[in-house]
């Protein structure tokens, strides 16, 4: 957000003047105009933000509430597709009071965020009517809320008494229905996390996630902590899409510290982030060909995989691209022999993966599994705000690098977004293909003028000050919020990740569907658990 | 299907030759920093200011390094004050007193049942590629099992967040004996940067008795491969964690 | 008078005196008398049965002669006796289980009345046996459906009771009239005569569209009471409902009348000349089949499974009873007497298996306060001799060897194989398409009974009262396990059993179907005039000569002999396979005994994947076991949805998603309902032409019935 858009929606402001009238107040503009900030009654919340999205056709992006000493502060942030300001629309409570009312109502992706801020800050949303049991299980003591500042963070938890009674709400009426339980744990290799299958037996009609299983409290520990050690833990809370969490905090602590990084290392950014991103679709496909049991191809992109992990090792040093950006730029540069081994293997791994492709194409038992399994109609993927390949292939555009370009990604635009229609299994597989092959075309076109200079802007101790920083994660979108105190520390850290978001829309897609399709569908998915969870 | 045959009967053949060979192919493991000795005493505090979850430790111009407080952040590999680098994988040890290695019956079939208990996902994604063609742990006899029932080897990733503790207790109890637990990676071994905190108990030896410990952020596939050799005798454990001897050793 | 007649006697007077006593005493005692008094009734029939079996004697009493019809006639032939044993199996262990089960209503109802009805039954059904001519026949049926239709309505304060028994009132009444009307037509047109002998005797030259006309109508009158499809729609209503001990002598034996009436009437006294009428007999009982364990299958009420599962069995023996018809009509004697004693088999092995599953339900109902099996569960730790017991019947319903159901099931699938020897083409493809519906047949009863018992005795309780029940009282485990045994010993002892039914069904089979299902050579290793040397020399070769040193009677159960074209001999033998299942059984034993010797055992909770405690509605239910079928059966089902709803909070979050469906019964829907539609249409027609006072037209209609009767008589 640190240069200005070309083609900014300057009506927006004085809509938004106009429209709320005296609902909001202190409109401010902030970044340049890139970001509009104005404060929102309580009570006219809900209507404020179905004005922006109904009308504005603005997008949910996260939100953000900090436990501040003068009362909580909740910032609802807007993103709007191609042109337009960013719009943040806060509530300020007083010190004790804790309600607020629901918005999840008008805009259904904020509903877990909600749920979440109820767990965490003990916070009510009027309206809610589901809240409780999420981030914190059965066995957490009531009334404690471990996002508070008197909350002592390094105290283990002490369980409380569960009530043997105790399970999640069933919603499905009908003689015999019952509650099949999958997981914690389950399969092979799955991350943890549980699913009850609500069914009549074969088919099954619904079904309730429960995840938060490995709730590491990544933002609760993040508070007080130097950017150093915070980066570590935003690196390897979820180690597949380590580059992309790393730079989405990192250009959110540039922002605040309003450092300008060098060309060579938003050139190099994109690399690694494109790199990371095959590796990671590689991942994917693999998941999918074995859920189907086609053993060559899944070999076949196995090796890929292998081969993805093996180059990032030989060019970064780390399998999963740890330790590469840092705040400034990157850690470290590379070598002219270094770029021109990366160039050689992604096109020969593109090769492969596009002689794999045309050979899948053409194979009818993998595709027949695939077709019209998990269907997320275009519909459903706008209502509940979709992101990443899995919305991309119901025909709803979300890619970041596109609507709200960052870094290099303004000057060596994507050429064209991957998109699908059908929103199946099949479509998924078509994105998460076309996508690999752009991201190629990206690396190619990023190396072919590579900047020469430093690669990093020594960032010295940070201001006070907030940000939020947007990145398009392997998975989709990613917004993290910074806020740093005064002392160099991080004071709040709230990741949005796109895992968190579709795993949301991914349980109210899935409905009435075979019982033995629902392997297939969690590869056609392909979420993280780790990456939900924090 | 014939052609699928035909690419599959076609290929080379990928898999690592490790065990008994050393696979030296590029990439296969971050490799990991070991005990320096530098010019200056100065140079040794740098090295050792560099490491953000203090592994490295200092005393006159030797920087010695904990390895299973190393999170693999790499700040050590390159710049001035760079740490040695062996880039080797047998990383694997034994985890103190009560570890045992499996009996005899079990050496050359081994069935494991894995549990995430909060950790990456890429811990995840480097155990799948054991089962996959690079490095087939099959043919060695080590098999995924979905089941703890038929599990003799329970594999754990993860600093234990307080909400799986009781499903990997339940895990662990639903093993028939007799039985061994493997902590694979920093977290499962000690909370890495995650823990002890609130939500995780950080080892897994404070809930369930650990028999081998395999360090790495994560552990490459062969460092798993040689902790499940070490378990069942096949292999020699690693030197322990904190090195204090200077070894030369060929790349 | 004989001893058979002095036993038959006893039963009588023992229902009298029973009937009496229960009217006399307090009700506490109801049970206890039934127990004595019913119980020794049983006896004295299954004794009388026994003895005209054994043919030693037969039982010929001439009551009083009626003014206008003849003589009424007592006459006890080996069928009516074979069919009395029946009635004896069912009977006998449902009396004693009274004991105990009746103390349940005592709280609410006065079931002295029930005892009455339920001591007088006994002799009822044991004289429509004894009847020798059609009137006699008659009156005592009459009797008999109208002293059935007390007991059901023990608990006549609910109304479902009553709207049951009301159905079948009226169902066995259509039944009668209908039956009744074919009866005295072929008095009409055997002259007169009321004897079945002397029936039998004049009727063998009518004309063959008489013997149709007749045909149908006494088989489809006396479907009724077998509770064959499309006239079925009473039983899964009336079974339910009445108390356990009823319905255990309601699927036990009264539907067994309706086989006597068919067998009586349609087989020995009008033999069929066509394939036709046998062709008519097998697709009814066929589709029964079918019909019957598909609606089992899916029902979780374990009495209404049960009750469907009567309809499948009485269809597996109509189907029996046709092909011994059409066997009959293509003269194929050997093979007709065959299908007939498998009937008759199966008709007896349905008897012992039904009563004590029916006995078995009563207990759990009892113990339990309910017979939904979505609601039951873990059973098997609480009343561990029930389950057992329960098992059996299970095994032997679902036709698992060496179980009596294994063995006339297999029986009937080995028979119907025999088409071959057919030369029409339509009663072939018909043979074979039957044949396929009864093999799914016998493949869903395994499903259903898989399920009976596994959501009730095992996995986890899904009601509070499921989980504290207890044992039932001794004379439910007591009865329970006499039927065991029978349902055992009829399974393994067939090369008994067969021989006896031939005898029993002399006036259909002769001598065949023993010679033919059992061959003697054991016995005669040579020279037994029934067989070529050849036959004998072949089966030398596999073992005759050992058979014979070892069990001293018939040993294998041969149904294909091999012929020039298919020189294949089928046979099997569950009284071997006994032996060595349990060698088998307790070697495996031995030996993992022996392996485990050293093995530490320890009991842990069940793997729910680390799930913190799985609990009863985690657990398949019993609707979710069955829904495969009725997923895969849905156009035979023809569900109702009732509701299908969700209710939404601004339809993001849903709150409830409501479904409701009715299986609808296919019989209802496809015949008794557009049948009564009809009628009423019919009757509102008539009612539009029915103007009061109209003489003329009355005078019309009449004349015009009375031409078309003319006409119907002249044409026969
Ligand atoms: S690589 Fe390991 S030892 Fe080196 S600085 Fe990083 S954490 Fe410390």
């Amino acid at each position: 957000m640190n240069q200005p858009l070309n083609h900014i929606d300057q009506q927006i402001p004085i809509a938004l003047r106009d429209e709320l009238g005296d609902r909001v107040s202190g409109i401010v503009e902030l970044e340049s105009g890139l970001l509009l900030a104005a404060v929102c009654r309580a009570d006219a919340l809900p209507s404020a933000v179905a004005w922006l999205v109904e009308q504005r056709k603005y997008r949910f992006a996260t939100l953000v509430v900090q436990a501040l000493p003068s009362g909580d502060q909740l910032d609802y942030w807007f993103y709007k597709p191609d042109n337009g300001p960013w719009v943040k629309l806060s509530v300020r409570l007083s010190s004790d009071a804790r309600e607020v009312p629901s918005v999840s109502e008008q805009v259904h992706a904020v509903d877990w965020h909600e749920r979440q801020a109820e767990d965490l800050f003990g916070l009510v949303f009027t309206g809610h009517p589901k809240l409780g049991d999420f981030v914190l299980h059965e066995e957490w003591p009531e009334g404690i809320n471990p996002m508070r500042p008197e909350f002592n963070v390094f105290k283990p938890m002490v369980e409380k008494e569960v009530d043997p009674q105790w399970r999640p709400e069933k919603i499905l009426h009908t003689p015999g229905a019952f509650l099949m339980p999958i997981g914690p744990v389950y399969s092979d290799y799955a991350e943890s996390a549980q699913f009850f299958l609500e069914t009549v037996g074969e088919d099954v009609v619904r079904m309730i996630p429960r995840f938060f299983f490995k709730y590491r409290g990544v933002e609760r520990l993040a508070e007080g902590r130097s950017v150093r050690e915070v980066l570590l833990m935003v690196e390897r809370f979820s180690g597949t899409s380590a580059v992309a969490h790393a730079t989405a905090f990192c250009r959110s602590v540039e922002s605040i510290g309003q450092v300008a990084i060098p060309p060579r290392a938003e050139a190099l950014r994109l690399v690694a982030a494109e790199l990371e991103r095959i590796r990671h679709h590689f991942g994917l496909l693999s998941d999918m060909c074995h859920s189907t049991g086609m053993i060559v191809p899944s070999a076949d992109i196995d090796i890929m995989e292998e081969e993805a992990l093996r180059l990032s090792a030989q060019w970064a040093g780390h399998r999963y691209l740890y330790g590469l950006i840092a705040p400034g730029g990157m850690a470290r540069d590379f070598s002219q022999s270094d770029m021109a081994l990366l160039i050689a293997q992604v096109s020969r791994l593109a090769d492969d993966a596009r002689l794999l492709y045309e050979r899948l194409q053409f194979t009818s038992s993998f595709l027949d599994r695939f077709e019209g399994v998990g269907v997320v109609p275009n519909t459903n993927a706008q209502r509940l705000g979709l992101v990443g390949p899995i919305a991309r292939a119901s025909d709803f555009k979300t890619d970041l690098r596109v609507h709200a370009p960052y870094g290099l990604y303004r000057q060596c635009p994507l050429e064209a977004e991957a998109l699908e229609s059908e929103g199946d299994g099949y479509a998924r597989i078509r994105v998460l293909f076309a996508e690999v092959f752009s991201s190629v075309e990206l690396i190619n076109k990023a190396m072919a003028n590579l900047p020469t200079g430093a690669v990093i802007t020594p960032v010295e101790a940070v201001v006070a000050g907030e940000a939020l920083g947007s990145v398009e994660a392997p998975k989709g979108a990613a917004f993290h919020f910074v806020r740093m105190g005064g002392d160099g520390r991080v004071a709040r850290l709230q990741m949005a990740t796109p895992s968190f978001t579709n795993w949301h829309g991914f349980h109210l897609a899935a409905e009435n569907f075979a019982f033995q399709d629902f392997p297939i569908m969690m590869a056609s998915f392909g979420l993280s658990i780790a990456e939900s969870d924090r | 299907m014939f052609g699928w045959f035909l690419r599959g009967a076609g290929s080379r053949v990928k898999t690592t030759r490790y065990p008994p060979e050393f696979d030296s192919n590029v990439g296969i493991s971050p490799g990991r920093p070991i005990a320096t000795q530098f010019a200056s005493s100065q140079e040794a505090d740098n090295a050792a200011v560099q490491c953000p979850t203090q592994a490295i430790t200092a005393h006159d111009n030797m920087a010695d390094i904990n390895v299973s407080r190393c999170v693999h952040c790499m700040a050590c590999s390159h710049g001035e004050a760079a740490m040695k680098w062996q880039n080797d994988y047998d990383w694997a040890t034994l985890s103190g007193a009560g570890a045992s290695t499996t009996t005899r019956p079990f050496k050359k079939s081994l069935h494991i049942r894995l549990v995430d208990s909060g950790s990456c996902d890429a811990v995840i994604q480097e155990i799948k590629q054991l089962a996959k063609p690079y490095y087939n742990m099959h043919k060695l006899g080590f098999f995924i099992t979905p089941t703890p029932r038929h599990a003799d080897v329970l594999m754990v990733a993860g600093p234990v967040t307080s909400h799986m503790r009781l499903a990997l207790k339940k895990t662990y109890d639903a093993m028939p004996g007799p039985k061994w637990v493997l902590a694979v990676g920093n977290c499962a071994i000690s909370g890495c940067v995650f823990a002890p905190s609130f939500m995780a108990a950080g080892t897994v030896s404070s809930v369930i008795p650990v028999d081998v410990q395999v360090p790495g952020c994560p552990p490459p596939p062969l460092a798993i491969l040689h902790g499940l050799l070490v378990l069942t005798g096949r292999a020699q454990e690693a030197p322990p964690h904190v090195t204090t001897t200077i070894a030369e050793v060929p790349l | 008078m004989n001893i058979a007649e002095f036993f038959f006697l006893l039963v009588l007077l023992l229902s009298v005196a029973g009937a009496v006593i229960s009217a006399l005493a307090p009700a506490q005692w109801t049970g206890r008398i039934l127990a004595i008094c019913g119980t020794s009734a049983a006896t004295a029939l299954l004794i009388a049965a026994a003895i005209i079996l054994a043919g030693h004697e037969s039982i010929r009493v001439d009551l009083w002669r009626l003014p206008v019809r003849g003589m009424l006639r007592l006459r006890v032939d080996s069928v009516s006796a074979f069919f009395m044993l029946a009635l004896g199996i069912s009977f006998l262990p449902a009396y004693w289980f009274s004991d105990g089960y009746m103390r349940r209503y005592l709280a609410h109802y006065d079931p002295r009345s029930f005892n009455i009805f339920f001591h007088l039954l006994l002799a009822a059904c044991a004289l429509v046996l004894a009847a020798g001519d059609v009137i006699s026949f008659l009156l005592a049926w009459r009797i008999m459906s109208g002293l059935a239709t007390f007991p059901i309505t023990l608990e006549h304060r609910q109304d479902e009771n009553r709207r049951a028994s009301y159905l079948f009132l009226a169902m066995n009444e259509a039944g009668i009239i209908i039956s009744t009307v074919g009866l005295l037509w072929m008095v009409a047109l055997a002259g007169g005569h009321t004897g079945f002998n002397a029936l039998h005797g004049s009727l063998r030259h009518i004309s063959p569209a008489a013997r149709w006309a007749i045909f149908l109508i006494v088989f489809f009158g006396f479907s009724v009471k077998a509770g064959l499809i499309p006239l079925s729609s009473w039983l899964p209503q009336a079974h339910p409902v009445a108390p356990a001990n009823m319905s255990a002598i309601m699927s036990g034996c009264l539907l067994n009348f309706g086989i006597y009436g068919i067998v009586r009437f349609d087989a020995i006294i009008l033999p069929p000349i066509s394939a036709g009428p046998g062709l008519v007999v097998l697709v009814v009982g066929a589709l029964s089949a079918l019909i019957g364990i598909l609606y089992a299958t899916i029902d979780n009420d374990m009495k209404k499974m049960l009750a469907h599962s009567s309809i499948e069995n009485l269809g597996i023996i109509a189907a029996n009873v046709g092909m011994g018809m059409v066997f009959t009509a293509y003269h194929l004697p050997v093979l007709a007497a065959i299908a007939y004693v498998v009937a008759m088999y199966h008709m007896i092995n349905h008897s012992a298996y039904k009563t004590l599953l029916f006995i078995a339900a009563g207990a759990i109902d009892q113990q339990t306060g309910t017979r939904d099996m979505n609601q039951l569960g873990g059973l098997l730790k609480r009343m561990p001799m029930l389950a057992a017991l329960f098992l059996v019947g299970a095994l032997a319903i679902a036709a698992l060897p060496p179980l009596n159901g294994f063995v006339s099931e297999w029986l009937t699938l080995q028979t119907i194989l025999r088409s071959e020897e057919f030369t029409s083409h339509f009663s072939r493809v018909v043979f074979a398409l039957c044949g396929a519906g009864l093999a799914l047949t016998a493949a869903l009863a395994v499903t259903c009974f898989v399920k009976a018992f596994a959501m009730s005795f095992l996995g986890p309780a899904h009601s509070e009262k499921a989980s504290r029940a207890l044992e039932p009282a001794k004379s439910a485990r007591i009865s329970m396990a006499i039927l065991a045994l029978a349902c055992i010993l009829l399974g393994i002892g067939p090369t008994w059993v067969i021989p006896t039914i031939n005898r029993a069904m002399k006036p259909l089979a002769a001598n065949l179907a023993a010679n033919a299902l059992v061959p003697p050579f054991f016995s005669h290793p040579h020279g037994n005039k029934d067989f070529s040397p050849g036959f004998m020399h072949d089966f030398a070769h596999i073992g005759a000569g050992i058979g014979r040193n070892i069990i001293p009677a018939r040993g294998l159960v041969v149904l294909h002999q091999g012929g020039k074209s298919n020189p294949v001999v089928y046979a099997m033998s569950t009284f071997y396979m006994v032996g060595v299942l349990a060698l088998i059984i307790f070697t495996t034993w031995l030996f993992v005994r022996w392996g485990t010797r050293r093995r530490t055992i320890t009991i842990s909770e069940p793997w729910a994947g680390g799930l913190r405690r799985l609990a009863p509605d985690m657990t398949y239910s019993a609707t979710g076991f069955s829904n495969p079928v009725r997923v895969i059966f849905r156009s035979i089902f023809g569900p109702a949805i009732r509701e299908d709803s969700s209710t939404a909070v601004a339809g993001h979050f849903r709150t409830a998603i409501s479904k409701q469906r009715d299986d609808g019964y296919i019989v209802d829907r496809l015949f008794l309902r557009p049948l009564t539609a009809t009628v009423n249409y019919a009757a509102k027609l008539l009612a539009k032409i029915h103007k009061p006072g109209m003489v003329n037209a009355y005078a019309a209609w009449v004349l015009a019935v009375l031409l078309v009767i003319l006409v119907i008589n002249r044409l026969l």
